[in-house]
């Protein structure tokens, strides 16, 4: 019983193994721009553009742009910010369920903001929001911590450094902080749109427990000022 | 790696239990190393060719061509590279997925790589001054693109010199574009790195923003090459009228699966039928019928059009995105140029190439992977 050579296994498993192939790869070439859906950029005439927006103008004229996504559209409805919400409170891409709860938590906030618009005295009249997006979009900007920790493990122990967090970084944990909240801490009776509505309207008015998660965040990034200067970037 | 390698031959014979006697063979040892196994390629590289072999194919090709015209009944003389394609595929049908893999017949220029001439004399003196360096073609391309540069850097401090002004023409950078890496590799017949390549086109770069870069525009020329806007490669059909005299278009989709063709009818009241059914009944999503909407919506066209379209093929989203695919191209002759390029930019006319990946063997679907066991 002859036993197999090694060489020849080893250029059996040479053979198996895959040359390097890119694993972020898309189906369009990278020359392909992203697509500019807002109808208003498109209407302005062409003096009012200046020398930057007219070159970029004539260089797009010659690259392919990608197709739009089935998400997005020109209507005053489709908000990216909105888009963005509904896809990470989607559950196993049921998206016709998320786009549902949205809507709903949308009408649950105008409703709200419209029977304390009719109780309120003429004075106040004023004073309340009643468009559903300008409450979503500045709850969320009220939720967005300022400066983030980040574990640096050095000489052989981890520390929490204080680290200023990029845009996209922001705007992430202020949705995410909003979904955990609302799927966690609710009684099993309330449905999700009833009390994300809620959650949103006390992030508007600066309350609320994930205001208070910000704050916390940012108490502990105070505290841990000393090892700022781990941060090497 | 280990060079020697065993391999155990048992040579015949069977065990003997008894001390081995002259006659008994049991195991003999034989060594080998993996040199020896391996076959003996030599350091030649890849083949080269003679003139006189490419001639010789060249002379084949053209008989062919005309036996082949002979073959199928038509005039050798005017027999072009798309009819030899033809014939080919007709006689040799092929159903291998690989388009390489079938049976061709094209020019040998085609099928034989370029390649560079034997570089040094008889004497062994290779004839280029940079022909040690590995790559002579690009390192004097590099350094004739350099001296191009200084020149030009003379000439403006010779202009400065006489308080001359420079010129300043501005160039239209959007027609143009610099050749890439694999054109520039068959221009110079060598392999070029990507960093070599990244140098090439900074120097050049660096040389056309000069103010008196002007010069040497021809030089440039060279390696650049024409980008024709993107508009321009699309055909737009002119508008239809049918018996009642109301103007109508038509226009197809195709988004993963789906297939949608569609027609878009002026004077209408923003009514949309989907395989003889209303979109409302078609598609209870909201999602879908904005999508259906959306190129209407964007040309502020949403209650002047009707809309009959035919879908199969695919599931609800990638039906609503063919749909407006085909709405959109439809559209595209009721509309002006201008936003023609307007719905370009805004990717209603661009079909999505992305479809479901394939799964992979050894792998549980396309991505994942099966469940990691330690043991």
């Amino acid at each position: 019983m002859a036993a197999p050579s090694a060489a020849g296994l080893r250029r059996r498993l040479q053979a198996w193994l895959p040359r390097l192939t890119q694993v972020r790869w898309s189906r369009y070439n990278p020359s392909f721009l992203e697509p500019e859906v807002n109808k208003e950029l498109y209407q302005k005439p062409l003096e009012e553009l200046s020398e930057e927006e007219k070159e970029k103008l004539e260089l797009k004229a010659v690259q392919p742009i990608k197709a739009a996504p089935p998400s997005v559209s020109s209507s005053v409805f489709s908000d990216p910010m909105i888009s963005k919400f509904t896809n990470m409170m989607m559950k196993d891409g049921n998206k016709v369920l998320a786009r549902s709860l949205m809507a709903q938590t949308l009408e649950a906030i105008k409703r709200k903001q419209l029977e304390k618009y009719h109780k309120a005295p003429e004075d106040e009249k004023e004073a309340i929001e009643c468009n559903p997006y300008v409450i979503f979009h500045q709850a969320l900007k009220n939720c967005q911590p300022i400066i983030g920790l980040s574990s640096i493990t050095k000489g052989g122990k981890t520390y929490q450094v204080p680290v200023p967090l990029k845009d996209n970084r922001k705007r992430f944990l202020a949705m995410k902080w909003l979904i955990t909240e609302c799927r966690e801490n609710k009684n099993r009776r309330t449905l999700m749109p009833e009390k994300l509505s809620q959650e949103l309207l006390q992030a508007f008015n600066n309350e609320g427990p994930i205001i208070k998660k910000k704050h916390v965040l940012h108490k502990m990034a105070e505290a841990n000022r000393a090892y700022a200067h781990f941060r090497w970037w | 790696m280990a060079a020697a390698v065993g391999r155990v031959l048992r040579l015949g014979g069977r065990w003997s239990t008894a001390a081995g006697g002259p006659g008994a063979q049991t195991l003999r040892l034989i060594y080998t190393t993996t040199a020896v196994q391996r076959k003996n390629v030599g350091a030649s590289g890849p083949e080269k060719y003679t003139e006189a072999f490419i001639k010789k194919q060249i002379e084949e090709f053209n008989l062919g061509k005309r036996h082949l015209a002979n073959m199928m009944g038509e005039d050798p003389e005017t027999f072009t590279q798309e009819d030899i394609d033809r014939a080919i595929a007709y006689l040799f049908p092929s159903g291998l997925f690989d388009k390489q893999a079938r049976p061709m017949m094209k020019h040998p220029s085609e099928i034989f790589p370029e390649q560079t001439k034997i570089q040094w004399g008889e004497d062994g003196r290779p004839f280029h001054f940079l022909f040690y360096t590995g790559k002579q073609s690009y390192y004097s391309l590099m350094h004739e693109t350099y001296e191009k540069l200084l020149s030009v850097q003379k000439y403006q401090d010779q202009m400065t010199a006489q308080d001359l002004p420079p010129q300043k023409e501005k160039r239209n950078l959007a027609g143009s574009r610099w050749l890439t890496k694999i054109e520039l590799e068959e221009m110079l017949l060598e392999k070029l790195s990507d960093n070599d390549y990244l140098r090439f086109i900074q120097l050049l770069q660096k040389l056309m923003t000069l103010p008196c870069g002007d010069m040497e525009e021809k030089y440039i020329q060279k390696f650049t090459k024409e980008v024709p806007a993107q508009l321009q490669k699309v055909v737009i059909e002119p508008l239809k009228y049918d018996e009642r005299g109301v103007a109508f278009s038509t226009g197809e989709g195709i988004r993963k699966t789906a297939k949608a063709t569609a027609t878009v009818y002026d004077n209408g009241t923003g009514k949309i039928t989907v395989n003889g059914i209303d979109i409302l009944h078609y598609f209870p999503v909201l999602q879908d019928r904005e999508q259906l909407l959306f190129p209407f919506q964007f040309l502020d066209r949403v209650g002047k059009h009707d809309m009959i379209c035919t879908v199969s093929g695919g599931g609800r989203s990638a039906q609503a995105g063919a749909i407006r695919l085909a709405s959109a191209k439809a559209l595209r002759s009721f509309v002006t140029e201008k936003e023609v390029e307007f719905m370009r930019q805004a990717g209603l006319l661009t079909t999505d190439p992305r479809v479901k990946e394939r799964k992979k063997p050894g792998q549980e679907g396309a991505r994942r992977k099966f469940t990691w066991k330690k043991r």
